[in-house]
């Protein structure tokens, strides 16, 4: 008996132990009957040489097609027919497709959607198709629903037969003329090999461009030309989402285009017209987009998108696989071609109602998920916060470097050249590009956490299209997966009844019985969950017409508020959670849609004439990663200089803005009301110079102010002249250019004080960078003033302290004697006590904290009465990864032995240390190692130390950063402990901080201005950082919130400047127009 | 019993003598060996994706090394110490041993080949089988030969190394602009960077500077309908279409295609792309020279001098066209005709990447047909089938004039190059080859 028990223990142990927890189970076709396989068998007519898309896979549309509550699965394939499978409750799913006539004419399909077309409340289904190539045919076929399990296909009835090459179809009433009208996504199958101009999209095509679809009741029409919808020749629509981005009630498009044509963000106008204004609100986007979604993350009501691309996250893939562009191609794209700037790594943009999105992936962590195709969201552990699904894979992988370069070659050039086909062996040489999918868990802070090892099997496989849908009727969302060669996959959610939800349906008029468009408010313990309902999400399918809520514990919904495309609404009140509502419209009010818009007061008001400060930067065409190919960002678009001062002595404080190289500095004079640009020649004549950085004060004490430039660039090197920095002084004639100092150095700071108390301004100036070698330690000096004439002191204390970038004299210690701080780039915050005259570095932090810090500035944020200090940083929304454990790492040396020094970036990963750059990058510099890396593969996979060897890497300078995170040094007794700030300002590089009492009540608070572009396409752009306002440690505001108008824009430079005694906030823009704002309050 | 023992000792040593024998025939070193060796490299050139002008610093080292190793044995060739100002002699042989020269060479060949190229792997399983097979025919002529070539290869790589190749390739980008319509761009289908802005920096060999037949400028550029340069492009433009017109077997698609010489075309469909590889145009005229010396039944030494003398001068040439290249940073067709007729014309050919003027085959064909001339006379007719493996057809020719000829005016035909750079570029050409003729004296007259 007992050896029975034992016996019986032992396999309930081995039974769960192997029972895998994911939260999504995936019974088999042979439990559940859903049998389906998108089958896809390349041969030598017809294979992805041929056919550009032949990988993308098929369709997955859910919905209730014959009203009996249970989730029905209709599916398309490319090659195999159509079918459709009732769900018999249980997961048991019936093939039903003969009986229902769906399986369809064409010979190619691609995407599958359900909505309600003829308007009769039933379910119908539009299927894809590519047609007129290849020996494709057919049309887009549309099923209208019988309601009897049978359908019709109709779409020559209603116009929808397009024979064209479609990807997809969405739903949405542009016009809220009550009935669903159709956007039509098609793709071009050319292979566009050069660039052509952005404005092929102007021209319409009919095979390859989209079109929006007004429904007129008994058959749709093509209007596309008069509502501003782009079908260009050049378009490769491969996902679309619809959404009321902007809030004002008419739902707004976004399209995924891919290849080098940009997305398209159509804003509806409400007049039956779009506008595309992606350059508007968007930095940059996706380069390859594939799906994307849209849902509100962050609890603040409004739709915020992710979009898909095809960036690897495993080292073998990633360094196999074709990379980003370089930058001077990215130049031309751009300024030639008048495209918009796109990165190969998905995008997650956060809404900032009427400003530019965020665009923060990188640091949300869902950057990189290889080959992605269709991207949902959903809450699927029903803890209030929006998870995220990827599906992902390629049967081959045809962009694998050894395959384009090398192995392709022998094979297909014999084949091309007899047969002009290729052979079925040559693609067998690509590398399999099966992955495992990825599903990301939300949380609060703009985060996602990758639960893909606990969520999902990690089956490795080429999964596309997919939808979302309770399939078991237990409350949570499941998924259906289409793949290619392999059954489609069932995701079964096993959440059940661990944590709340709410599912609505509506119940709304026909002919939109499903209300489509409606928008649901859910307020539970003061948190805002939004949603809007649009089924056709991710790619090339369509998810059930249901919203859906997790509430965690929560028993009781306090109200939700219901807003109807029509644009009235009404409130429910205290709903139980766990079950399934049916809302129709009842008592409703008419919704009004500008008290959506957050009013808040804009301290800030751009002064449209800019008070004549007409100062436009010009960067000059240098290009630092022409000359050194690897290192990690530019240091030459470090300018313009700006100081405020007063320079005719008319008691006005005047502007000096530097320019860069063969651009001449420019001096504006404060007049009456506005300030005028007056021509000092003296300070013009060295245009030669980039003046980084310039300082206005009396040096000499003759109650004349001078002028101290320090020059920079990166471009000059050695002992040239451009380096010097320039000291004027001004006499009763005017300026003259007096003795300095001879050091030859890249500027970057220069801050007075009279440290010396010999009552004149003694200077620090700091110094960034050795141009043309990266990683050598400049010298950075303390120049004394004796009456007016500097010299370096004897000891000089800075020499090769550090990169630096910036430095306040501070009495950090309350000692009554004015320090001086310095920060820089790969380095920690140095503190130098003063010591009568003397510097001693003293160290007041206990953490490691190198970082690439770029400003500093005393401020008391935390409100109890000492001062800490705010640190701006490189943010944390980059390729860098940085820990105090596992910092980011820069080995230099000269590693080849030719004279010159390399710098190689690493991350860590898994336990090693890779190069960020893959071989063609690192050898285009080391050449020798082509030579140890014959193949892409070869080197794939490898770190740092089995890339080199160990006496190469023995004498290179390893440089770390331990954070990358903006924050403060908070003050604790005169120790400092580092805090990093919230992650909307860790998403660009901080460049200002500006402290001053911007809203008049009496307290200081602090402006913080960022972004940067001085990267190469593999870092994307720093690009939209809208400024921020910290008032306390607890109250930031974002600048788009204040009238600020940073998004695109590097800004180098925050100051004060007064006129008529009122004071206006200077921004100064590298490359870029100055700004002034008014302060309102 | 005595006698018995004496023929048995005389028969012992007349077996030793004999089996003794059989060890120490010669190895037999045919110039097909030689020929072979460079197919070898060509190969692996192919395969490593070598760009026209860091090729033909590949062929020029390890012929020297040959060639030098040949003239220790062989009083009717001449050192170029001395000639090549910056050469110091090789080692000297050890007479006392017996090497075997042409082996020598061939061993100091293929290994610095082997330094040079990428993939080792492949120079090595050649010269592996080869070494098998030599060290088992005369191993002690083998070893001999053997450490005198490796010897001398050694010195060569010294001195090879000091051409300041490893220093450029760190030197710095060129810069596009692409507000100065008349500076080159990149061009599609891959917009790839400027290959070897620094190419003129590497050492020369004969020319005393990269800049000694610096060419007449290019025509100014200009949109200006009556500009010269307006009308060379236009030029390229119409023969273009009135070669699309006739169709892919007209004669003139077949001249483009016959000197394409591009090692590196990309095609793309979709996300998929692959690379179509040839020979370089120095590649080209290296397989013509293998084809003189198999016509002229030339044994090895004047075999190995021909490939010498000839990748001498297009090592040179290459120094001297990239210095104009990158001097006068000219458009190409492609660029201009997509801005300003048709966006969607491609030329016949893949754009190269590099700068338009001059022309880089027009350079090399002028400098090495005459070279060739020089060696193997004028009118030397002959079939070219050094594109064969490419799919291309045999093509004859009455000289090697007549040849070089061709190869530049195919690069209008191709719609990669202006007039100017073609005819200016093969006279730039000829004068690099009459300065090498003249110069260096290899043969006793």
């Amino acid at each position: 008996m007992n050896k029975k028990i034992i016996i019986f223990c032992f396999s309930i142990f081995f039974l769960a132990c192997n029972k895998e927890e994911f939260l999504f189970n995936n019974p088999s076709s042979k439990e559940t009957g859903l049998v389906f396989e998108n089958t896809i068998k390349p041969s030598d007519e017809l294979n992805i040489l041929d056919y550009l898309y032949y990988y993308n896979g098929g369709g997955v549309a859910l919905g209730d097609i014959n009203n009996d509550g249970l989730l029905d699965i209709f599916l398309s394939a490319n090659q195999e027919k159509n079918k459709l499978f009732i769900n018999k409750g249980n997961l048991q799913f019936e093939d039903i497709s003969l009986k229902a006539n769906i399986s369809g004419n064409s010979s190619w399909n691609t995407g599958a959607v359900m909505g309600d077309v003829n308007g009769d409340g039933l379910l119908d289904i539009y299927v894809c198709a590519v047609v007129g190539v290849h020996g494709f045919y057919g049309n887009n076929e549309l099923y209208i629903n019988n309601g009897d399990e049978t359908f019709t296909e109709s779409a020559e009835k209603y116009k929808l037969d397009f024979d064209s090459y479609s990807s997809s179809a969405a739903f949405l009433d542009f016009d809220l003329d009550g009935d669903l009208d159709i956007y039509l996504l098609n793709h071009a199958i050319h292979t566009q090999e050069s660039y052509g101009k952005a404005s092929l999209r102007y021209k319409r095509n009919e095979q390859t461009g989209d079109k929006l679809l007004r429904n007129d009741g008994d058959s749709f029409t093509d209007v596309s030309e008069t509502a501003g919808i782009f079908g260009g020749i050049n378009g490769y629509g491969l996902a679309i989402s619809i959404a009321d981005f902007n809030q004002d009630g008419f739902p707004d498009i976004y399209v995924g285009n891919d290849f080098h044509e940009d997305d398209y963000y159509y804003i509806n106008n409400g007049n039956g017209t779009f506008s595309d204004q992606l350059k508007n609100y968007f930095g940059h986007t996706t380069r390859f987009s594939m799906g994307n979604d849209v849902t509100d993350i962050n609890h603040d009501g409004l739709p915020d998108i992710i979009s898909l691309d095809m960036l690897p996250e495993d080292e073998l893939v990633l360094k196999t696989s074709d990379g980003d562009d370089n930058i001077q191609n990215q130049k031309l794209r751009t300024q030639k071609f008048g495209y918009h700037y796109q990165f190969t790594r998905n995008m997650l943009y956060v809404n900032q109602q009427n400003s530019p999105f965020l665009e923060t992936a990188l640091l949300s962590g869902v950057a990189a998920t290889d080959w992605s195709w269709s991207s949902l969201f959903a809450d699927f552990d029903q803890d209030g916060e929006q998870d995220l699904f990827i599906s992902n894979g390629i049967p081959k992988r045809p962009n694998d470097l050894d395959f384009i370069k090398f192995i392709s070659n022998d094979q297909i050039q014999k084949k091309l050249n007899n047969t002009k086909l290729v052979d079925k062996e040559a693609l067998q040489l690509m590398p399999s590009g099966k992955v495992r999918n990825y599903v990301f868990k939300g949380t609060k802070n703009l985060e996602f956490e990758d639960k893909s090892d606990r969520w999902i099997s990690n089956k490795k496989g080429v999964s596309g299209a997919t939808a979302l849908g309770d399939l078991d009727n237990d409350g949570d969302i499941d998924l259906v997966v289409s793949n290619i060669n392999e059954e489609v996959s069932l995701y079964v959610n096993q959440t059940n009844d661990k944590s709340n939800y709410l599912r609505l349906k509506f119940d709304y008029p026909l002919p939109n019985a499903f209300g489509i468009g409606t928008k649901v408010y859910s307020y539970h313990q003061g948190e805002l969950q939004f949603k809007e309902l649009y089924t056709v999400r991710g790619f090339q399918s369509s998810s059930e017409p249901v919203i859906h809520f997790g509430y965690g514990s929560v028993q009781q919904v306090d109200s939700i508020k219901v807003v109807w495309p029509n644009m009235t609404y009404q409130t429910l009140k205290n709903i139980s959670v766990n079950q399934q509502i049916t809302i129709s419209p009842e008592k409703t009010k008419p919704f009004n849609y500008e008290s959506l818009i957050k009013k808040s007061s804009k301290l800030f008001e751009k002064v449209s004439n800019n008070l004549g400060i007409n100062f436009l930067h010009k960067e000059d065409n240098y290009t630092d990663f022409n000359r050194q190919k690897l290192i990690p960002y530019q240091t030459s678009d470090r300018g313009p200089a700006v100081a405020i001062g007063d320079l005719n002595m008319d008691g006005k404080e005047d502007i000096y803005f530097g320019g860069s190289k063969f651009n001449p500095a420019k001096v504006f004079l404060q007049k009456d009301s506005l300030y005028v640009e007056e021509k000092i020649q003296i300070i013009a004549n060295d245009s030669i110079n980039e003046d980084v950085v310039a300082l206005i004060a009396d040096f000499n004490n003759d109650n004349k102010n001078d002028l101290l430039v320090g020059t920079g660039g990166a471009d000059f090197y050695d002992k040239m002249k451009p380096l010097l920095d320039a000291y004027f002084i001004q006499t009763d004639t005017g300026f003259t250019k007096e003795q300095f100092p001879k050091y030859y150095e890249n500027a970057s700071v220069i801050e007075a004080y009279d440290y010396d108390n010999d009552g004149d301004l003694d200077v620090f100036i700091g110094n960034n960078v050795v141009s043309g070698d990266f990683g050598d330690i400049p010298n950075s000096y303390i120049l004394q003033n004796n009456e007016g004439s500097f010299s370096l002191l004897e000891n000089q204390p800075f020499q090769n302290i550090g990169m630096i970038t910036d430095a306040i004299w501070d009495d950090y210690n309350s000692d009554g004697f004015t320090d001086l701080i310095l920060v820089g780039e790969w380095m920690s915050p140095k503190f130098y006590k003063n010591t009568m005259g003397s510097f001693v570095e003293e160290s007041v932090i206990d953490s490691k904290l190198k970082g690439l810090w770029q400003q500093i500035i005393p401020f008391d944020i935390d409100k109890d009465g000492d001062v800490d200090y705010l640190l701006g940083n490189w943010g944390k929304n980059s390729k860098f990864k940085a820990t105090e454990e596992h910092p980011l790492r820069m080995y230099y040396a000269d590693f080849d032995n030719n004279g010159s020094t390399e710098t190689i970036l690493c991350n860590y990963k898994n336990g090693s240390y890779y190069p960020l750059l893959g071989l063609d990058e690192l050898a285009s510099q080391i050449v020798s190692l082509r030579k140890k890396f014959t193949t892409y593969k070869s080197m794939a996979g490898k770190s740092i130390n089995e890339i080199f060897e160990k006496s190469i890497l023995n004498k290179a300078t390893i440089f770390e950063v331990h954070t990358l995170a903006s924050g403060y040094l908070e003050n604790e007794n005169n120790r400092f402990e580092f805090m990093p700030f919230i992650n909307e300002l860790q998403v660009s590089p901080i460049s200002s901080f500006l402290e001053y009492d911007f809203d008049f009540d009496g307290k200081k608070e602090i402006l913080v201005s960022g972004n940067y572009f001085g990267v190469t396409p593999y870092h994307g752009r720093f690009d939209s950082f809208p400024g921020a306002l910290i008032v306390s440690r607890d109250s930031i505001v974002l600048g788009n919130k204040l009238g600020l108008e940073f998004n695109q824009k590097a800004v180098k430079k925050l100051n004060i400047i007064k006129i008529l005694d009122k004071p206006y906030v200077l921004a100064t823009i590298n490359n870029d127009k100055a700004q002034v704002y008014k302060l309102t309050h | 019993m005595k006698q018995f023992k004496k023929s048995l000792t005389i028969t012992a040593i007349l077996l030793v003598l004999f089996s003794c024998k059989e060890n120490s025939e010669p190895i037999e070193i045919t110039p097909d060996h030689f020929h072979t060796a460079i197919d070898k490299v060509v190969d692996v050139m192919i395969h490593d994706i070598f760009s026209p002008p860091v090729a033909s610093r590949v062929f020029v080292y390890p012929n020297i090394a040959a060639y030098e190793i040949l003239a220790q044995n062989d009083s009717s060739y001449y050192s170029l110490e001395n000639q090549i100002k910056h050469f110091g002699a090789i080692p000297s042989p050890d007479r006392s041993k017996s090497i075997n020269y042409p082996l020598a060479a061939i061993i100091a060949h293929i290994d610095l080949s082997k330094q040079l190229i990428f993939s080792e792997t492949k120079i090595e399983n050649h010269r592996d089988s080869l070494y098998n097979i030599w060290e088992a025919t005369n191993p002690i002529e083998f070893k001999a030969s053997k450490d005198y070539g490796l010897k001398v290869a050694s010195y060569i790589s010294g001195w090879m190394n000091k051409d300041n190749y490893a220093q450029t390739r760190t030197m710095s980008k060129f810069s596009v602009d692409s507000e100065d319509e008349g500076r080159w761009q990149p061009t599609p289908p891959s917009y790839m960077d400027g290959l070897e802005p620094h190419w003129n920096k590497i050492r020369s060999f004969v020319i005393d500077s990269a800049a000694q037949f610096k060419p007449v400028p290019p025509p100014k550029f200009s949109m200006n309908k009556n500009s010269d340069f307006y009308k060379e492009l236009v030029e390229v433009y119409e023969i273009s279409k009135e070669i699309t017109k006739k169709g892919d077997t007209s004669e003139e698609i077949a001249i483009a295609q016959f000197w394409d010489c591009n090692p590196y075309v990309s095609v793309t469909r979709g996300h998929l792309m692959f690379a179509v590889k040839k020979i370089t145009p120095g590649a080209h005229w290296i397989g013509i020279t293998k084809i003189a010396a198999k016509n002229d039944k030339a044994d090895f030494n004047r075999t190995v001098f021909a490939y010498t003398k000839t990748s001498i001068a297009i090592a040179d040439a290459f120094i001297s066209c990239w210095d104009e290249k990158y001097r006068s940073n000219l458009v190409r067709p492609e660029t201009l005709i997509n801005t300003y007729f048709d966006d969607e014309w491609k030329p016949i050919l893949q754009t190269p990447p590099f700068p338009e003027y001059t022309s880089g085959h027009s350079v090399v064909s002028g400098a090495a047909s005459i070279v060739l001339t020089s060696i193997f006379g004028d009118n030397f007719s002959f079939a070219d089938d050094t594109e064969i493996p490419f799919g291309l057809p045999i093509r004859n020719y009455k000289s090697f004039k007549h040849a070089a000829d061709e190869a530049a005016i195919s690069r209008m035909y191709g719609g990669i190059h202006y007039r100017a750079a073609v005819e200016v570029g093969v006279g730039q050409g000829r004068k690099i080859g009459e300065l090498v003729t003249d110069k260096l004296t290899m043969v006793k007259k």
